[in-house]
């Protein structure tokens, strides 16, 4: 009896020797809460291609930590308990030392107190610029929030166009009413009052009202956040249809590939932002050519953003020699001049690593780059 | 079985303490005190929440689909006004959790009364959309009133209870009494269909004119069962929110309300715990579905669309849900207890006669359809305690004439007086209570509920005079059933009686609310000669002494001469003849309405 | 001058929009009046006949018009499809699994289509490209056609239900089954035919809706609930019902929107659903029922 429980015993003690060295040997593991099925699953399918091109760049570097790097991909169903729960998932693992988290910015304030509580820091595409104001020390915003993209909207219209009567048009979710609220605001600074501010709900099917106003106001630019891709090509063919000519400068909705697509000829001639364009700097063209050769499709914010948040996570765990989150939270913060595919980081304390937007152009149906306006502040 | 719309219903049958329970309750108790004992994930956490406040709400549902057969696809609304109710109260206006909570469950449930006071003159397919309407507009109100929801946005920063001064900052403690409740509240409504309540919600469900008719005030059930809908779906979603912390309107769309069915239907809308069966499965469903072996991950890209399949597989093929099928079984192991008949007192039909003006009279009553004069001008009065019988070919407009009597029609002109009171604008479940008992034509019993419960249902009339309290209730109907000779079947479900039996079954559901008149409509219609026998001698029995009135249709004239003491003929909505039965049946003018020949001919 | 060319434009708009609630509503009221069970899958008849015309125009590159007649093809057969899977099993146990059933069969259509085709919506072109401009009103040329192919429907239907043989037995069928059946009309088939009818109905409608509201996989859900609203608003399982319904939607939702707010257009049905459920539940056309005791 007494040799068959020594026996047990050291089976027992060898099985876990041999987990020990099993842990030691597994990769470095980083999450990643994305929308593989639900209504934004076409983006969700993008930025999980950015995240594992970068993984396969870093893993061909040689890894984070001498290790090489997993993703483990969670679904949240497009929707804000599904960020919410896949959040937990990963940080239920325990194994998991950073996520990638939702671009969503009603997913990011849903998960907020869950990250909050996990500790596990967090990259998050999010733009509504609260994000980082709400006492969350684990959010890292891996792109600029909507208060650069408003002023950038606004300096371009107002200084570098010099159009002065603005209708601001707006879907009524989060991206859209914060962008609307902050693009007024950063016209004030100009001491310019938009002559229209229209709201409308996400899938409307007519925007004949709203163009109408439009008309009405005597608009001769157009500031739009605009959040589905069907309603901003709809938007802009009835636009172009009731014979409204002003220009139009869009948020970073107006210049993707599916809208593009959508809306055809209607959106030739205007003007978006965008934190990610091919050409704006060497980053961007080697992450576009690398992009293009393995997906054979054209590389947009969804997967830039992923691609950079990657980068920065590697990035600032090599640098942190281990995984703890307070280390990690310090290596993100101490990254100055970080050169990534979006423009150069500075993380600020609050946890927002860009101030600049790149302006490009609809240049019958190609995107032409055409200046970047980076904020000191 | 064509009742809840053709949902699949089953009889709440007699409780009796079952050793399984010595099982479930320790288990029970043990699952929310997983976390203290053993470390659980975050995640697990959630998922378990999520799954104990989801299942309140679909608590809700039992009730209101399972119980009173009434659909709502505005759960997910009722869940987010409750939890509205708490991020509002507590967040932007400062007041304490509960006192937010108890706000949001108040809102619910008033919102939820006002829906169920739609189906005052709608069901079905109408109720069905208004309650999508309801959530649409739930959801657009939601989004879009941003000074006051914040919009999209939703509301962040909920903060936690505490109980005793303790604050339930811990998940587990939170968790813990979420659990507790959820455990109160479905007792409670394992224990409903026992009620009164309950059984008039049943009996709604089964058979919403009979119920009506023998004296369920169904409008105000079905606003209760409404009410007591949304309070669950409030309290459930006033939970949810303090569980998360943060709330936002997808989580209260029409999606969710489909989600919140859907979890009903799987685990059988009959009973509480298939509810919460429904709920725990389809919330795990999907993470298992996730953790498929590696050849089968592509399920992972299409367990939404698995799941929509699912959902037409288990209305084909589980009607009644996981429960159901598992309680099927259960019973069929089970040897039914016989029933204990002795010591059943007689059955008090006893009416004192102490006045001589007619217990019924009618003034001029007419209904019309439209150009169809059914009954037109008809003057009657029934003596007490007499026997009268109304007949006339087809469509002459006896049943009309019962319907009016009854209060299922409204009459076109006239009045109605029973007992000295004119009821011609009172409802069928007031006249009920005034003494006005009824069977039907094509029987009309609670199909799903036990031959006692039926007649419970019966004796359960308001002003029915015995004593108070759940155990007269039970006597009165053993004693009604009894009469009719059928005390020994008191816990067969009615669907599967013979048919003579269950028109037995609903000749006691009647008596048990001690008549004082009684409608009988054809009740000797699809009986066998030997029924018939035992039909005309219960009919006597009823009459012998006992002070009962007695207004019946039928078509058999042998039934109608040896049992009634005066017969009214009536031909195309007017009276033709009236007298005792040997002058009546001689009449010219009634065989020749019967043969349909002249009176002249006729006359010999 | 401006405000009159405005209404005028915000009147067409509706009319169009109504147009195709009508034709939904249509493909809804001959459910409803075949089997008694109201189709929660009917918006999903429309997405999917708006992938099947992409399936086979942009997919396969087949010229517009044989795309066309595939995809209305192909929604035939899946309406015999749909009345075998959805419908037929449950046909005798009353409406509310038959609901249910059919709202298990849109969640699984759109996840489906979603699966196969991605979620990234897709672009369908104008029959006729260009539209007619009066002044500063513009008549987009896709809304034409749907105006067009809308008034043509309701022709074919008068003319199939009226004057041929086929329509006869469907209405016998719809309005007494059993009496239908002594008459010796095959009802099952009658049903499928209905069945077959309306499914291609709804990807008719898809299939001229796509050029303007774009293919999605969410693009049926939302013209489907209007057009439910719409055939109770005309009166449920009417046919000229369900017609004036959807264009009174339509055209109320789009002055609505244009005169009070934009972000709430979509709440206009449900409150004009609530008035009219509320105060003539027997909808516009519909004929007061008495239960019968």
């Amino acid at each position: 009896m007494r040799v068959s429980l020594f026996g047990a015993l050291a089976t027992a003690v060898t099985a876990s020797l041999i987990g020990l060295s099993a842990i030691a040997a597994d990769p470095i593991r980083i999450g990643l809460v994305s929308e593989i099925t639900g209504p934004n699953a076409e983006a969700g399918g993008y930025t999980i291609n950015g995240a594992k091109l970068a993984v396969e760049e870093i893993n061909k570097k040689g890894g984070i930590l001498g290790q090489q790097v997993e993703l483990v991909v969670e679904d949240n169903q497009s929707t804000n308990p599904g960020t919410v729960l896949a959040i937990s998932k990963l940080g239920g693992r325990k194994d998991i030392p950073a996520i990638i988290g939702p671009i969503r910015s009603t997913q990011t304030q849903a998960a907020s107190p869950t990250i909050a509580k996990l500790g596990i820091p967090t990259m998050i595409g999010g733009t509504d610029p609260s994000l980082t104001r709400v006492n969350n020390r684990w959010l890292f915003r891996c792109r600029p929030n909507d208060l650069y993209s408003s002023r950038v909207i606004a300096d371009f219209g107002v200084n570098s166009l010099k159009l002065k009567k603005w209708a601001v048009v707006h879907s009524t979710d989060a991206f859209g009413s914060g962008g609307s609220k902050a693009l007024t605001d950063a016209l004030m600074a100009y001491s310019v009052e938009p002559v229209l501010v229209q709201g409308y709900t996400n899938n409307s099917q007519d925007f004949t009202p709203v163009v109408l106003a439009i008309k009405k106001s005597g608009a001769d630019i157009i500031g739009t956040y605009m959040t589905n891709s069907q309603d901003l090509g709809i938007f802009a063919k009835q636009l172009r249809q009731l014979g409204v000519n002003a220009t139009w400068v869009g948020s970073a909705s107006i210049v993707t590939d599916t809208a593009m697509k959508l809306a055809g000829e209607a959106l030739y001639g205007t003007y978006g932002v965008a934190d990610f364009n091919p050409d704006a700097n060497d980053e961007a063209k080697a992450f576009s050519k690398m992009y293009r050769a393995k997906y054979k499709l054209e590389p947009d914010v969804y997967s830039s953003w992923a691609f950079d948040a990657m980068n920065v996570i590697a990035t600032a765990l090599n640098g942190a020699k281990d995984t703890k989150p307070e280390n990690i939270r310090n290596g993100i913060v101490g990254l100055k001049n970080w050169k990534g595919v979006e423009g150069i980081y500075n993380f600020d304390e609050a946890g927002d690593g860009l101030r600049g937007y790149n302006i490009v152009k609809n240049d019958n149906g190609k995107v032409a780059f055409v200046k970047h306006i980076n904020f000191e502040k | 079985m064509k009742s809840l719309g053709g949902l699949q219903t089953t009889a709440s049958r007699p409780r009796r303490f079952s050793p399984w329970l010595f099982l479930l309750i320790p288990a029970a108790a043990a699952v929310p005190l997983i976390p203290y004992a053993t470390e659980v994930s975050h995640f697990a956490v959630s998922m378990f929440m999520q799954a104990v406040t989801y299942a309140i709400a679909v608590l809700g549902m039992v009730v209101v689909l399972g119980y009173t057969g009434q659909i709502n696809l505005a759960q997910a609304a009722f869940f987010g006004f409750g939890a509205y109710g708490v991020a509002l109260g507590t967040v932007s206006y400062g007041l304490p959790f509960w006192v937010s909570l108890g706000m949001g469950i108040g809102v619910a449930a008033i919102a939820g009364g006002i829906l169920g006071l739609t189906t005052l003159r709608l069901g079905g397919h109408y109720l069905a959309m208004i309650t999508i309407s309801f959530q649409q507009i739930f959801d657009l109100v939601a989004v879009n009133w941003i000074a006051f929801t914040h919009g999209p946005d939703g509301i962040a920063g909920i903060p936690r209870p505490s109980l005793f001064g303790h604050e339930l900052a811990d998940d587990r403690a939170y968790l813990l009494l979420c659990t507790l409740i959820l455990y109160g509240l479905i007792a409670l409504v394992w224990w409903l269909p026992q009620t009164r309540l309950g059984r008039a919600m049943r009996g709604v469900r089964e058979n919403e004119l009979a119920a009506e008719v023998t004296g369920v005030h169904t409008l105000r059930v079905k606003v209760t069962a409404f009410t007591l809908c949304a309070a669950l779906g409030g309290t459930g979603g006033g939970l949810y929110a303090g569980g998360f912390a943060y709330i936002s309107p997808d989580n209260f769309n029409f999606t969710r309300a489909v989600e919140f069915l859907s979890m009903l239907l799987l685990g059988g809308a009959q009973s509480p715990f298939g509810g919460v069966l429904g709920t725990t499965l389809l919330i795990l469903l999907p993470e298992w579905l996730k953790e498929m072996p590696p050849s089968l991950q592509f399920i992972k890209d299409v367990y939404l669309a698995i799941y929509g399949l699912a959902v037409i597989l288990i209305m084909v093929f589980m009607p009644e849900g996981l429960w159901g099928l598992l309680r099927n079984g259960w019973m069929k192991l089970r040897s039914p207890i016989p029933v204990d008949t002795s010591n059943i007192p007689q059955l008090d039909l006893d009416i004192a006669v102490t006045e001589t003006t007619p217990l019924l009279k009618l003034e001029g009553l007419q209904k019309f359809f439209g150009g169809l004069r059914a009954v037109d001008g008809i003057d009657l009065e029934i003596g007490r305690g007499t026997v009268h019988a109304l007949i006339g070919p087809n469509g002459s407009g006896k049943t009309t004439m019962l319907n009016v009597v009854n209060g299922i029609y409204k009459p076109t002109g006239g009045r109605i007086i029973i007992d000295g009171q004119d009821v011609s604008q009172k409802t069928p479940h007031e006249r009920a209570g005034h003494g006005l008992g009824r069977t039907f034509q094509n029987i009309r019993l609670f199909a799903a509920m036990s031959a006692l419960e039926n007649v419970i249902v019966g004796a359960q009339r308001k002003n029915n005079p015995i004593e108070p309290g759940r155990a007269a209730l039970r006597t009165r109907a053993m004693s009604a059933l009894q009469f009719v000779g059928l005390a020994y079947k008191a816990d067969t479900i009615v669907r599967s009686l013979p048919y003579g039996h269950q028109r037995l079954v609903e000749i006691a559901r009647a008596l048990a609310g001690h008549p004082k008149l009684l409608l009988l409509d054809e009740p000797a219609a699809g009986l066998n000669q030997t029924e018939k026998m035992e039909l005309v001698e219960l009919l006597r029995r009823l009459r012998s002494g006992h002070g009962l009135t007695i207004f019946l249709i039928d078509h058999d004239m042998g039934l109608v001469e040896k049992v009634s003491d005066r017969i009214t003929v009536l031909n195309f909505g007017k009276k033709i003849a009236e007298g005792a039965p040997q002058e009546v049946l001689r009449h010219p003018e009634v065989i020749a309405a019967y043969l349909g020949v002249g009176p002249a001919n006729g006359a010999a | 001058m401006e405000t009159l060319a405005n209404n005028f434009q915000v009147l067409f708009q509706g009319l169009a929009l109504g147009s195709i609630y009508a034709l939904v509503a249509l493909g809804f009221v001959l459910i409803i009046r075949a089997t008694n069970v109201v189709n929660f899958a009917q918006g999903d008849f429309a997405m999917l006949g708006a992938y099947m015309m992409v399936a086979c125009l942009v997919g396969a590159g087949l010229p517009y018009w044989l795309s066309f007649v595939l995809a209305l093809i192909g929604m035939g057969v899946f309406g015999i499809l749909f009345n075998y899977g959805v419908y037929y099993p449950l046909r005798h146990r009353g409406f509310l699994p038959v609901i249910i059933s059919t709202l298990g069969a849109s969640i699984f259509l759109q996840n489906t289509v979603l699966a196969i085709f991605g979620a990234q919506p897709k672009r369908l072109d104008n029959v006729i490209q260009g539209g007619v401009q009066i002044g500063s009103v513009f008549l987009d040329s896709q809304y034409l056609v749907i105006l067009a192919v809308t008034m043509v429907m309701v022709a074919f239907q008068y003319f199939l239900f009226e004057h041929t043989l086929v329509g006869k037995k469907l209405q016998a069928t719809s309005q007494d089954k059993d009496m239908a059946r002594l008459l010796g009309i095959p009802v099952a088939l009658m049903i499928a035919i209905t069945f077959i009818y309306s499914a291609a109905l709804g990807g008719l409608a898809g299939v001229l809706v796509g050029p303007v509201l774009f293919v999605s996989i969410g693009m049926g859900s939302i013209i489907a609930l209007k057009a439910f609203a719409a055939t109770i608003i005309g009166g449920f399982g009417d046919v000229k019902g369900a017609i004036v319904g959807g264009i009174f939607i339509g055209v109320i939702e789009s002055f609505a929107a244009y005169y009070i707010s934009v972000p709430y257009k979509d709440a206009y049905a449900f409150m004009m659903l609530f008035l009219v459920l509320v105060f003539r539940p027997q909808g516009f056309f519909g004929e007061k029922v008495s239960e019968k005791a």
